[in-house]
């Protein structure tokens, strides 16, 4: 009888793992996008790399291009003009250019192409099972008690809550700065006073390159150099050891998000007529399990990131499980549509005048 | 907790939300930490500025060093430009300033030619780099292999040393001499058994072609870091 009872619990207890373990593979297993786009970033990475090797002139992705013409690295074209204390004709060219592109698309360089995606895959692809799920475990947790606690605050509201309880009177981990625009800022600072790219030594985009010439001309030439240790050894400091480079280091990120928030061509938005939380009350935040930029989607006031920063990697799109977000060309206000607004910290303050 | 969530508004609870709100300006404390933490490190980073480093060869229109390294993004497209691949980025070695920047490594058999023959004398590298890091003067002449012209742009001098040539140990090897598109080597006791080159230094205009087909290094038993004819930057 106990054993029986025993061997219930025991399968009950696995059969939760095995969900529990489905739901971490699920999320990955929808994400369709997510290999489209490590594919695209793989070809381009190992197009340009070939065509380094191979001496086709298509540059890397710090000055890509053909011939004379060259789309140059925005931090780049910024810190050659302002080290050499030279207006560029072609460096300008090429910024204008890239804020055009980021303002119709984002930080979608950020999810498509920047090789330190590739990285980050590579490395997701020699975690361990138990290490991956325990990860994915712990998002999962963080995520769903935002949501449970926002959808019980909801519902208390309409019984007339307390300010300062919901979602957009919290501390918020974001502001319209943050630690990547200081980055920029001491990256620029730096140099103007020394008059060279200072970021350049270090940039991730321009090693990861670096690390392939290298090991090729050892390969080839028979030549080698420290650098073959010290370059792939500054990546993983930077990638690995600095925790969150893209949300919290990247200069590149910073450049681009000073564009980026001013974009509303293909932002994801909520049906909220679809969506689970707002539609059935149920805790669900998938979308912002999956975000590659540390946005909360769902709850903006909670994410470390907010929608200026969307790489438009559409994982919350794929992962949805009702379809409920989309990517529009325009952004509009459309009825029955939540537009995630990027909230405006000045502007909460003024709206809660029983607190100030 | 929650009792106190849901009654109006009391100081306590506007006390409590306002001493979790972050400072203004949205700027967390491990953001400040990690900002200013990046910008010392940065600031440090461009101290490398006066470390030293050794004089490099650099391609054509990169001879002002100072200007290289300011203008340089390191984006690699002369490397790929150069049609002889002779362009190679500089080692850690050398210094960490240059640290891949490009500079001409004529140990591999390549030389430069100033793409006479590739691009009728308007070199690749300075064509295509999009940051004017390699950038000629507006008088610049650069050598013509075909009229033997030195012309202006010089990337270094050619050296010879005695201890390794093999020409001096009498083996009559004149490589180099052959080599030299520009006259600047010429040969002492010409048409003797032993002819022993020496270099014209106002005629070289360090292409490297001299250092390209050096052999000291692969025939013989010469035990050297260097080949016996060896292009060395002009130091400023």
């Amino acid at each position: 009888m106990t054993a029986q009872k025993n061997n219930e619990t025991l399968t009950a207890s696995t059969a939760e793992a095995t969900a529990k373990k489905s739901a971490a593979k699920g999320n990955d297993a929808k994400l369709k996008t997510r290999k489209l786009r490590t594919a695209v970033g793989a070809v381009g990475f190992v197009g340009l790399t070939a065509g380094l090797i191979a001496g086709v002139s298509t540059g890397t992705l710090s000055g890509f291009g053909w011939d004379t013409f060259s789309l140059l690295c925005p931090l780049g074209a910024l810190g050659t003009m302002i080290a050499t204390k030279t207006m560029l004709p072609r460096a300008v060219v090429s910024l204008l250019l890239i804020a055009a592109l980021v303002l119709i698309f984002g930080r979608a360089f950020c999810s498509w192409l920047c090789p330190t995606m590739l990285i980050d895959r590579i490395r997701d692809f020699f975690r361990s099972p138990k290490k991956r799920r325990e990860l994915a475990e712990k998002k999962n947790s963080e995520i769903k008690a935002i949501s449970k606690q926002e959808i019980e605050l909801l519902k208390g509201a309409k019984e007339g809550h307390a300010c300062g309880a919901c979602g957009k009177c919290q501390p918020k981990p974001h502001g319209k700065v943050d630690s990547r625009h200081a980055v920029l800022g001491g990256a620029l600072l730096s140099t103007a006073i020394f008059g060279f790219p200072v970021f350049c030594l270090v940039c991730p985009v321009g090693l990861t390159f670096a690390t392939v010439l290298l090991v090729w001309r050892a390969f080839s030439a028979g030549d080698a150099t420290i650098g073959l240790i010290l370059i792939p050894a500054l990546l993983v400091v930077e990638l690995v050891v600095l925790r969150k480079w893209c949300s919290n280091f990247c200069p590149l990120s910073a450049l681009m998000n000073l564009v980026s928030r001013f974009s509303r061509t293909f932002v994801p938005v909520i049906n909220d007529e679809k969506c689970l939380e707002t539609a059935k009350a149920t805790s669900c935040s998938k979308c912002a399990e999956v975000c590659e930029a540390d946005i909360n989607i769902r709850h903006p006031e909670f994410g470390l990131r907010t929608m200026a920063d969307c790489t438009r990697c559409r994982n919350c799109v794929d992962v949805c499980p009702t379809k409920a977000i989309t990517m529009p060309v325009f952004v509009g206000k459309k009825a029955g549509k939540t537009v995630v607004e990027i909230p405006d910290p000045v502007m909460d303050d003024e709206l809660r005048p029983g607190l100030e | 907790m929650k009792e106190e969530k849901k009654a109006e508004p009391t100081m306590e609870t506007v006390d409590a939300a306002e001493a979790k709100r972050e400072p203004k300006g949205g700027i967390t404390r491990r953001g400040l930490f990690i900002g200013v933490g990046s910008t010392v490190a940065l600031l440090g980073l461009g101290g490398l500025r006066y470390a030293g480093h050794n004089p490099l060869n650099h391609p054509p229109g990169g001879q002002d060093e100072a200007h290289l390294v300011s203008a340089c993004i390191r984006c690699e497209r002369c490397y790929e430009a150069c049609p002889r691949q002779a362009i190679v980025p500089a080692k850690i070695e050398d210094g960490l300033l240059g640290m891949r920047a490009p500079m001409l490594d004529f140990n591999t058999g390549n030389y430069c030619d100033f793409c006479y023959e590739e691009n009728g004398g308007v070199p690749l590298c300075v064509q295509v780099c999009p940051t004017a890091a390699l950038e000629l003067p507006a008088d610049a002449q650069v050598g013509n292999a075909e009229t033997g012209e030195t012309g202006n742009v010089i990337i270094g001098l050619a050296e010879i040393d005695p201890s390794t040539c093999l020409a001096y140990r009498l083996t009559g090897c004149r490589d180099c001499y052959d080599a030299c598109n520009y006259g600047a080597i010429e040969l002492k006791d010409e048409g003797g058994a032993n002819p022993i080159p020496y270099v014209v230094e106002d005629r070289c205009n360090g292409c490297g072609a001299c250092q390209a087909v050096c052999l000291s290094l692969s025939s013989g038993s010469i035990k050297s870091s260097e080949r016996a004819i060896v292009v060395r930057p002009i130091e400023a």
